[in-house]
């Protein structure tokens, strides 16, 4: 495997000028090891035969060390100092030191802990020389994690294998000190931190490496300030929500449960209306009309209000979704009536607007799915959506919510919790037994994704993926006056056979938690349905219960 | 002793014919359609394929009817208007019914079958739901219209 000796000599006019500094620093021992190479020697580098192929392998490294780099990693060639330019071999150790550790030389206040493992720092400043063994050892590994993806299947030569679970723990060590840098408004070095999570997620496949490319993106922009154009796009992220309902269980779930109180709910009921502050596709809606269309006693007359955000095309979707629904009323002998209302946000609405009935005529539900956390980023929101939905009077409340803390006052914090959470989202996605990695999957992650940017990029009133878990969810509605409903066997079986037909039914888990049921991954909770009734009204769920 | 009932035939054949009636199946298309009811769908799909009256018999859905509900408890007559409405039982249990059944074959308890009867017909509706859609593509980015809701059901499980 012998070099092209041209590209040597093309690769730097520097050791002939700095020839001289080599007598002083450079002790070459002439009778260890055999014969300088005489072409080379030509040239004026000395390298001994012996060490050829070495040299050639680590010039080879360093070529696939460059072609993966990013692009400020090749301006650093010219900044470094090369103590002996003239010894190949170890001039071309200095290059892959570099490349393998763009950091910039560490700040006095940040404190290196050896468990994040910054030993690649060039220069004498961190370490000294001595200690560049295993320094060497360490970037020999990463330079193979870079080549070993594209050619140590072809060749021959001793290849340390990479333990890509060493990078997957680093990986995530460099993903909490960016934040932590961050946090502590230590944007140079935050900055050298998410470049470098960049290559080190190169090196992961699957989940982990999705999960750090949206960390590290939203990372990158919140430490820029660049903010997604389309991030307050609402009626974007509806469109989103659709192959992320077709892919995973966790809106079907949201629905089914959701479904079931609300049944429960309207059993003796001769007209209803629900309140869905989120209609989207209206996707939620069909299996309620058939499990209505099929009540013993035969079917209610029921009206639907859907709430939508202003589509950019001023389409009304809205009345799309409300003439299909309509279409399918008519199909399975439902009586049906649709409304519906733009709104750039629940906190805009009067109750007045929606023509409540009085509750001896009409029994109302209201809906929210995922709908009520945004109204924690403007203050007072959740206070008057949560007055509103009172002086609908309504006979039940469904609320389905992420069971996650994103909305802690300290920065890090949340980011930990971000990370945790959506590590386990994505692993779910990953192991639901889609076999073809198909447009719906790639489609599901960008919605997720669109998440992660938000939570951790954004501030403010543009922050709206404010999750909170259903502990303070459940203090907040109490509060607020309502009691809780407690969501039956029913809703627990539907739940425990939908998630049974999902390919990997045995990752997926029902909780139920107090009267609550939640859908996690293995042991970890994901989302949560609970559902509530105005105190001091009496619930209809224990006539049901007696029925059945 | 049936062959050797032919041996002896084979030399009378135009004879027989007027002597011994054969049984035809197909003549008693009543004792038929009894049979078919209690084959499973596969061998129904099978069956269907034998003949153009075999054909027609296996398409007429009171025979799906059958093989939804078999192990159910007889369900309320409101249902046959509404799943006749979605599209009928041929496809409630080649969409639905079946697959449910199947993936739920591995952790099945025997309180269940009602259910599951319960939950293949929620999906059916949602399928028919999507299938609404039609030339009216608003709303999927992708831009193809094709109801996907139910494919989880079709994907191999990984077992």
């Amino acid at each position: 495997m012998k070099r092209d000796h041209q590209e040597i000599s093309g690769s730097g006019s520097k050791p002939a000028e700095s020839s001289s500094i080599k007598g002083k620093l450079w002790e070459e021992d002439p009778d260890a090891g055999g014969m300088d190479d005489e072409l080379l020697a030509v040239l004026g580098y000395k390298v001994r035969s012996s060490d050829m192929a070495d040299v050639a392998q680590k010039l080879e490294m360093l070529e696939k060390v460059m072609g993966t780099a990013q692009e400020d990693g090749i301006s650093q060639l010219g900044d470094t100092v090369h103590f002996n330019p003239s010894d190949l071999s170890g001039w071309v150790q200095n290059l892959l030191i570099e490349f393998n550790g763009p950091t910039t030389t560490p700040d006095p206040n940040f404190n290196d802990d050896s468990e994040y493992d910054l030993r690649a720092i060039p220069g004498v400043a961190a370490y000294p020389p001595v200690k560049s063994d295993p320094g060497l050892e360490n970037t020999r590994k990463r330079a193979k994690t870079e080549s070993s993806s594209s050619s140590s299947s072809t060749t021959t030569r001793p290849v340390v294998l990479i333990d890509s679970q060493e990078t997957g723990v680093r990986l995530v060590h460099t993903l909490m000190a960016c934040a932590e840098a961050v946090q502590q408004d230590n944007l140079k070095l935050a900055d050298a931190l998410v470049k470098h999570i960049g290559l080190l997620a190169s090196s992961q496949t699957g989940a982990m490496r999705k999960v750090a490319t949206y960390f590290a993106e939203a990372l990158a922009r919140r430490i820029y300030r660049i903010f997604p154009p389309d991030s307050l796009d609402p009626s974007y992220n509806d469109k989103l929500q659709i192959p992320f309902y077709e892919t995973c269980p966790y809106l079907k779930f949201a629905h089914f449960t959701a479904n079931q109180a609300i049944l429960e709910a309207f059993s003796m009921a001769s007209r209803v209306h629900v309140i869905d502050f989120g209609l989207k596709q209206g996707m939620q809606w069909p299996a309620l009309m058939q499990a209505l269309a099929l009540r013993p006693g035969g079917p209610p007359a029921f009206r639907l209000t859907g709430i939508g955000p202003p589509q950019p095309d001023n389409t009304d979707a809205l009345q799309q979704v409300g003439w299909k629904l309509a279409q399918l009323a008519e199909r399975i002998g439902i009586e049906f009536e649709f409304r519906g209302f733009v709104a750039n946000s629940l906190a805009d609405l009067e109750p007045e607007m929606l023509d409540i009935r009085p509750p001896e005529i009409e029994v109302v539900a209201v809906n929210a799915v995922f709908e009520l956390h945004p109204l924690l980023a403007r203050p007072g929101g959740i206070e008057k959506v949560v007055s509103s939905i009172k002086a609908m009077k309504p006979k039940i409340v469904t609320v389905v919510e992420q069971e996650a803390n994103h909305n802690g006052p300290v920065f890090l914090d949340r980011f930990t919790e971000a990370l945790h959470y959506y590590s386990t989202l994505f692993d779910s996605l990953e192991g639901s037994g889609v076999a073809p990695p198909s447009q719906d999957l790639a489609m599901s992650e960008l919605y997720l994704g669109r998440q992660i940017c938000n939570v951790v990029a954004c501030e403010g009133m543009d922050r709206v993926e404010r999750h909170e878990p259903l502990t303070q969810w459940r203090t907040r509605m109490e509060t607020a006056g309502f009691s809780p409903v407690h969501l039956g066997s029913n809703a627990y079986k539907q739940a425990s056979m939908l998630l049974a037909l999902f390919a990997s039914g045995d990752g997926y888990r029902v909780e139920e938690n107090n009267g609550c049921l939640m859908l996690g991954w293995h042991t970890r909770p994901l989302i949560a349905t609970s559902a509530w009734r105005l105190a001091g009204t009496e619930s209809g769920s224990e006539l049901t219960q007696e029925l059945s | 002793m049936v062959q050797t009932h032919h041996c002896e035939d084979h030399e009378t054949v135009g004879e027989d014919k007027e002597k011994r009636p054969k049984f035809f199946i197909n003549d008693h298309v009543d004792i038929l359609i009894e049979i078919l009811k209690r084959l499973d769908g596969r061998s129904l799909c099978v069956a269907a394929s034998v003949c153009r009256l075999w054909c027609t018999i296996a398409r007429n859905d009171s025979l799906w009817e059958n093989l939804c509900f078999r192990h159910v408890s007889p369900p309320p007559s409101s249902v046959r208007s509404v799943v006749l409405a979605l599209g009928g039982y041929k496809r409630l249990y080649t969409g639905c019914v079946r697959p449910v059944r199947s993936r739920l074959g591995r952790v099945r308890r025997a309180s269940w079958a009602g259910d599951e009867v319960q939950l293949s017909l929620s999906l059916f509706c949602v399928d028919y739901y999507e299938r609404l859609g039609g030339s009216n593509s608003n709303g999927r980015l992708v831009g193809e219209s094709s109801p996907s809701s139910l494919m989880f059901l079709c994907k191999p499980v990984n077992v």
